[in-house]
């Protein structure tokens, strides 16, 4: 029976020859990944423990820990919720990785985004495991199956398919074209579905593009997201990958409950205004509202292309004064090759504050806005009060938009600078 | 086993399609676990006196994809304590509706719910008929099905109850009753 990408992984987790959506399905997860947050890893270790006796998760090489929330600490409480998660890794034989970076990129630097594996976790941002071929699927709660059996019950889900052609724009990044895709489809439009995501402008586009369209699935409501593997995803993952999974590809005659195509060859920059990531609109729109402060980071953006693209419109620049750039890389990995190329020490020198990864700027944990305070922002979400005050806006973008706007110190077009970098460098060669 | 009715009051209408939840408690307030704290932050942002209005029973009603963002657990922690017992809504965000019924809280799908309450109706949901009815005007509409795990979720009173029968049953021998 032909069968999508999920499908096969699906089968392969639960011993099945084939699954179709619909099936109630008992599946193996290859992979618990989880960060510690109050509420969620305390209450499941508690969980395992008290409520179903479980002293020794089974399998513990399946699981994953990550400290990236409350990294530093702030409060004596944050730092004890940390040291529990360390003692339970310590205990249970599960590795913890702290400071290391934003769980769900580490998870793929470290090699869990196999190609064909299927992870679970409680967050669903996960979804951007995706990008390596992984199914990868935020459960919340029902993460907690995984610590006390080794399967969790599933319901296969239809997959809608998502076929991106055309040719982008300069200045339009992979941030760009989520949103437009939010836009096009809706945010409501693959509820409960999952969307596999292929056509000629995902297979020009970077891993690090990939990454960011498929951490957003869930602004589609889609349950995850996953892109076939090619060369440029077996290159990376050679020599990572954490188990041995033969690649899963879709057949050419899958059936899709929903076949979209979106041609990009038009799309501009996009703004994503307050107050919920279904609001995308064309940057073009909202040049010139005042904006205070930028955040380039996050678990959707802060990798090396985002860091160039602002080194780019930044270079040999001063911000606005009084401007409060924070710039995030997503890992300690991505943060050293930037350094290396010269990035951190060109957004430094523009005036930009950096910041070892973290994802506290994301959830206005720090860089706290105050009321009546906008921000440009590459995190995940743009909910009022996310970044501070419930009277302070976020208007979500790409990186060289927030760049850009810390020049102006108002939302700005960062297409003249990035024409400016092109055009130099054209002329250096 | 079956599923218990819900009937009370529309305590709020969050008539917003793609709503945050984590509004109803701010997205400051998102890492509080103690419930009195939350509970004092709950709703502030939209009316006051919601907490002292509220009674035990009492029903939410949301718009279209209700729960998009990030739906962190604390705001519909701070409703169960505060005496809420379910949200019917035009439809829901996925991780929103997979989370609260993992939590045993009843969630159901009704589209056209907006329209047909006002703020403190008496409302019923019948699971057994797949209704929800307007007591004060009569009216009535369909709700939308639920799955057997999450039928099963909600009748066990949430995942660690339903889980630890599943998983009892699971262990069973094959062939043993």
């Amino acid at each position: 029976m032909p069968q999508t990408m999920t499908e096969k992984i699906l089968a392969r987790a639960s011993g099945r020859a084939s699954v179709k959506p619909g099936d109630d399905i008992l599946a193996r997860p290859d992979f618990v990944i989880a960060y510690d947050f109050p509420g969620y890893t305390d209450v499941f270790f508690k969980e395992t423990r008290e409520e179903f006796g479980v002293e020794k998760v089974a399998r513990p090489e399946r699981f994953v820990l990550f400290i990236d929330h409350m990294v530093p600490a702030a409060a004596p409480k944050e730092e004890e919720l940390h040291k529990m998660t360390r003692a339970w890794g310590k205990a249970q034989g599960v590795p913890v990785h702290e400071r290391e970076g934003i769980g769900h990129q580490v998870s793929a630097e470290l090699g869990y985004a196999t190609p064909g594996a299927f992870a679970v976790h409680f967050d669903g941002h996960v979804s951007q495991l995706g990008a390596f071929g992984t199914y990868a699927f935020g459960a919340r709660k029902g993460v907690l199956e995984s610590f006390v059996s080794e399967t969790m019950a599933l319901t296969v889900p239809p997959t809608v398919k998502v076929e991106l052609v055309g040719k982008l724009q300069p200045g339009v990044m992979a941030r760009d074209v989520f949103h437009h895709m939010v836009r096009v489809m809706g945010p409501s439009s693959c509820a409960f579905k999952v969307v596999e995501l292929c056509g000629p402008v995902i297979d020009d586009m970077s891993i690090e593009g990939r990454q960011t369209i498929c951490g957003q699935a869930m602004f589609l409501g889609a349950t995850t997201m996953l892109i076939a593997p090619d060369a440029k995803t077996l290159d990376y993952v050679r020599g990572r990958s954490k188990i041995e999974l033969e690649p899963v590809y879709p057949d050419p005659d899958a059936a899709y409950e929903q076949v979209v195509r979106i041609d990009v060859s038009s799309l501009q920059p996009i703004v994503v205004v307050p107050p919920s990531p279904a609001n995308t609109r064309d940057l073009m729109d909202y040049l010139g509202i005042e904006v205070h402060t930028g955040y380039l980071g996050s678990c959707a953006s802060g990798r090396l292309e985002d860091l160039r693209a602002a080194a780019d419109v930044l270079r040999g620049r001063r911000i606005k004064s009084g401007f409060q750039l924070h710039v995030v890389p997503t890992s300690q990995a991505i943060m050293a090759q930037a350094a290396n190329e010269g990035l951190i020490g060109c957004l430094v020198e523009a005036g930009a504050f950096i910041s070892s990864p973290s994802c506290d700027y994301c959830f206005g944990k720090i860089a706290t806005m105050a009321d009546g305070q906008r921000a440009v922002s590459t995190g995940t979400l743009n909910t009022p009060g996310r970044m501070g005050s419930v009277d302070s806006e976020i208007y979500i973008c790409n990186a060289a938009v927030v760049a850009a706007s810390a020049l102006e110190g108002c939302i700005a077009d960062p297409r003249p600078y990035l024409a400016h970098a092109a055009s130099a460098v054209g002329s250096a060669t | 086993m079956s599923l218990r009715n819900l009937q009370g009051r529309v305590a709020w209408i969050f008539e917003e399609d793609d709503f945050d939840i984590d509004l109803i408690v701010g997205v400051r307030n998102i890492k509080i676990t103690d419930l009195n704290e939350l509970v004092a932050v709950t709703m502030t942002d939209y009316d006051p006196g919601f907490a002292a209005a509220v009674m035990k029973g009492d029903l939410l009603v949301g718009g279209k994809n209700f729960g998009y963002g990030h739906p962190h657990y604390p705001a519909m922690r701070a409703m169960r304590h505060l005496g809420i017992t379910g949200v019917i809504a035009e439809s829901f965000s996925p991780g929103f509706f997979r989370g609260e019924i993992s939590m045993g809280f009843p969630l159901a799908t009704c589209p056209g719910i907006r329209a047909a309450v006002a703020r403190w109706d008496e409302v019923q949901v019948d699971w057994a008929k797949g209704l929800v009815i307007n007591l004060r005007t009569g009216h009535a509409l369909p709700l939308q099905p639920l799955s057997s795990a999450e039928r099963g979720t909600l009748e066990a009173g949430g995942l660690v109850p339903y889980l630890k029968t599943r998983l009892t049953s699971e262990a069973r021998p094959v062939g043993s009753s």
